[in-house]
């Protein structure tokens, strides 16, 4: 999928969330063009990375989001000097990095393949780059202990790192990175190997120590909730190429593309093929029969359009809706229930209509049986349109919709 | 019928005892999610069951007889592990047939269960990939498959869906039910993820320091815990635990919550004068402006979004610290900073022995 960016069929544009942003304030690092082949360049054999711009304002948390083979792992190990740049430039705190080798680059980093040094204790691991900074003792104590209690490594700062689980090491690699004085840090999966109430723990201190220190930061995750809740903007990759990079509201509410709207949010936002139906400024959006199925119409009432718009009478679109936004149990829309997992404080339910499965989130407990008829309704302000070609958005509802 | 049955199973390495006379039983056809932090032995257990490892002490049946000396490849158990990892060099089709291999059986033979197999898990069509070019989704079919074909006694699997995608993950915890219902497996299932546990299990077994700690349904174990160790494990944000004292006055029994007094229900009088965590979670609680009845006073210091809810963090007027959650949209109450009212459903208040984490439960009088 190619990238896209909302155009004039939005109702309201899109705010710019490339480099406005960081025009205001200081870019501490710049990607410029960047690519990343792998094999003869006229011919390559992967093309991990391609034409990728970011600017990252300084002390700004940026991750880097995709699923496996996205392209954010080699990105990040360009900006770290792990691997070269095939074209394109880096900048970094005002001076281009990209030819410089990793040492040179004043980038702290914790990384998976980037490990503790096996001779030294935690402690001195986690120290190593203060000493050699000819810090005060008292400074240096001072510091490793405010990381170590933040990350719950204490008691093991006299231990080797053999001797540590997967979760230790992580941690303890993390300590090291953000002790140091540095540019830029670079997180690769930073909490992967940590158990999930741990994770919600430390994401919310994490994020506190960054924005205390103003550090400027880029970190790689598969992990949406992890995305959310420490970045201030998203970098949603796929196939070597950035789809948008947004904060985690506007993600959401505004995706670019259809990629990026399934891909955040969870469970994953339903998609049915659909039909417009307009007539003067009224717009509806026909969800065909199928099946044993009945389908649905949405009536989007009036939205302002420009005769250049893709939302045409009779297009063919894709309608897209978040499962939190359903509304169940009245309406006039009717489906049958397949799956009700009660999870605690939400209940996932999926329910057929128009021949495919539709996913809802209901907050209380949905006591109706497996193949019961269920009344939904999808309100106006809750859709999002998406070319039928190549997926671009046309339409959110909530900007769209009065 | 008793598929599964451990009997005051135990296994130490060196001095480290990492499971005590661990008891449990599956029937036929169930799902039992075995779920805890890190390092509580989870994985050894699986290993246990599948022959890896000997237990020290204790008895391991399936189907109704014992395997402790048999074969791990004699037991009839199937596996699949972390992210359903496949051979990357085979083809589906030989990393389905991988378990038949060692049984022996004609290429004729071991062909057709192939074909079957993938047939149900709708992957027939792509059986001469190899795993580079299969979907996440096919992948994850052909590794259950790989774990199915030789129609094991009971099927194993070890947080099968760690660190892949939430897409992934989510389509998954859907369709796996249906799967494991359509092949009528007894399953065990390892997971550190609360969501998958309460989703997957007709039971969850909670593996805390070496033993469970509870076996019970999802509703029981999330409405009902037996102690403070449990009740965190579920729910994000997790369990709030506030210090609390049971007290009696006007006229019936409360505890005092930062020096406001929240009723309880009937039967907690034998607790009176008792020292408690009380137990209230994020989704139980409704924060508003409104001092209404039953209500306490407390602020909002800062509302986070979690996923399409949000998050509140709150503090009682000692400055005690704690959380409430509320669906993004159309929720009532308030989301401003500053002094609010909170009210608690007192159906939904846990109550914990401040000493001991072990739950109070109310008595009939």
């Amino acid at each position: 999928m190619k990238p896209t960016s909302p155009g004039e069929d939005m109702a309201q544009s899109a705010p710019e969330t490339g480099s406005a942003q960081a025009q205001e304030t200081e870019t501490a690092l710049q990607l410029k063009a960047v690519d990343k082949f792998y094999g003869d360049p006229s011919n390559p054999v992967v093309h991990a990375v391609k034409d990728f711009s970011m600017d990252v304002a300084r002390g700004e948390i940026v991750a880097l989001l995709g699923s496996s083979g996205c392209g954010k792992t080699s990105t990040l190990r360009m900006i770290a000097g792990f691997e070269s740049v095939s074209r394109g430039e880096i900048n970094l705190a005002g001076r281009r990095i990209d030819g410089l080798p990793p040492a040179k680059r004043n980038v702290a980093m914790a990384f998976e393949g980037y490990s503790l040094y096996p001779p030294l204790t935690v402690r001195d691991n986690i120290a190593f780059a203060l000493k050699a900074a000819k810090l005060p003792p008292d400074v240096v104590a001072g510091k490793l202990g405010h990381i170590t209690e933040l990350l719950e490594i204490e008691s093991i700062l006299d231990k080797y790192p053999s001797s540590l689980s997967g979760g230790q090491q992580q941690r303890a690699s993390l300590a090291r990175a953000l002790i140091r004085a540095a540019d830029l840090y670079l997180l690769d999966e930073p909490m992967s190997q940590l158990e999930p109430q741990l994770r919600s723990v430390l994401r919310g201190r994490i994020k506190s120590y960054l924005i205390e220190q103003g550090l400027t930061s880029v970190f790689v995750t598969h992990d949406q909730t992890e995305a959310n809740a420490l970045a201030d903007r998203i970098a949603v990759m796929e196939d070597g190429v950035l789809q948008q990079i947004a904060s985690p509201g506007d993600l959401k509410d505004r995706p670019a593309n259809l990629f990026v709207a399934t891909f955040i949010g969870e469970p994953p936002m339903n998609v049915f093929p659909a039909q417009l139906a307009a007539e003067g400024n009224d717009l509806k959006v026909i969800v065909a029969a199928a099946y044993a199925n009945p389908g649905f119409t949405i009536d989007l009432g009036t939205v302002e359009r420009t005769p250049q718009s893709a939302l045409r009478d009779g297009a063919a679109v894709h309608l897209g809706v978040r499962p939190h936004s359903v509304t169940i149990g009245r309406g006039n829309e009717r489906g049958l229930l397949v799956s009700n997992q009660w999870l605690g404080d939400q209940t996932h339910l999926v329910i057929e209509t128009a021949g495919q499965t539709m996913v809802a989130v209901s907050y209380g407990r949905v006591e109706e049986p497996l193949g019961a008829e269920i009344a939904f309704s999808i309100p106006p302000q809750a859709v999002h349109l998406f070319a039928h070609d190549d997926g671009r958005a046309l339409l959110h509802g909530r900007e769209a919709v009065g | 019928m008793i598929a599964l049955e451990l009997n005051n199973v135990s296994k130490s390495f060196k001095k480290d005892e990492v499971l005590t006379r661990l008891s449990l039983s599956a029937e036929a056809g169930e799902t039992v999610v075995v779920f805890g932090p890190s390092g509580t032995g989870k994985t050894v257990l699986l290993r246990l069951i599948s022959g890896i490892y000997d237990p020290d002490e204790g008895d391991i049946r399936l189907s109704g007889n014992s395997v402790i000396g048999i074969a791990p490849e004699q037991r009839g158990v199937g596996m699949a592990f972390q992210n359903f990892a496949l051979y990357p060099h085979m083809e589906a089709a030989d990393n389905i047939a991988s378990p038949l291999q060692a049984r022996g059986g004609t290429a004729a033979e071991i062909a057709e269960k192939v074909r079957g197999i993938a047939s149900l898990l709708k992957i027939d069509h792509v059986l001469s990939h190899h795993p580079k070019e299969l979907s996440n989704g096919q992948k994850q079919r052909t590794a259950l498959a790989r774990a199915l074909v030789a129609g094991p006694k009971i099927l194993l699997l070890d947080d099968p869906l760690r660190n892949v995608d939430a897409k992934l993950r989510f389509e998954m915890r859907l369709e796996l039910p249906r799967l494991l219902r359509e092949f009528q497996s007894t399953t065990l299932y390892v997971t550190q993820d609360y969501k998958e546990a309460m989703a997957l299990g007709d039971r969850i077994a909670v593996l805390l320091n070496g033993g469970f700690a509870q076996v019970a349904t999802p509703e029981d174990i999330y409405r009902d815990p037996v102690n403070t160790e449990v009740a965190k494990l579920f729910g994000d944000p997790t369990i709030n635990l506030i210090p609390s004292r049971i007290v009696s006055g006007n006229g019936g029994v409360h505890i005092d919550l930062a020096g406001s007094e929240i009723a309880l229900e009937a039967g907690y009088g034998h607790a009176v004068g008792r020292e408690v965590y009380a137990g209230i979670r994020p989704e139980a609680m409704t924060i508003s402006h409104e001092p209404g009845a039953g209500a306490f006073p407390v602020e909002l210091i800062a509302v986070t979004p979690l996923n399409e809810r949000v998050v509140m963090l709150l503090h009682l007027a000692d400055g005690t610290e704690f959380f409430a959650s509320a669906p993004e949209e159309g929720a009532a109450g308030t989301r401003e900073h500053g002094p609010a009212f909170a009210s608690v459903d007192p159906a939904a208040l846990l109550l914990f022995e401040r000493d001991s984490g072990q739950r109070i439960r109310a008595q009939s009088q």
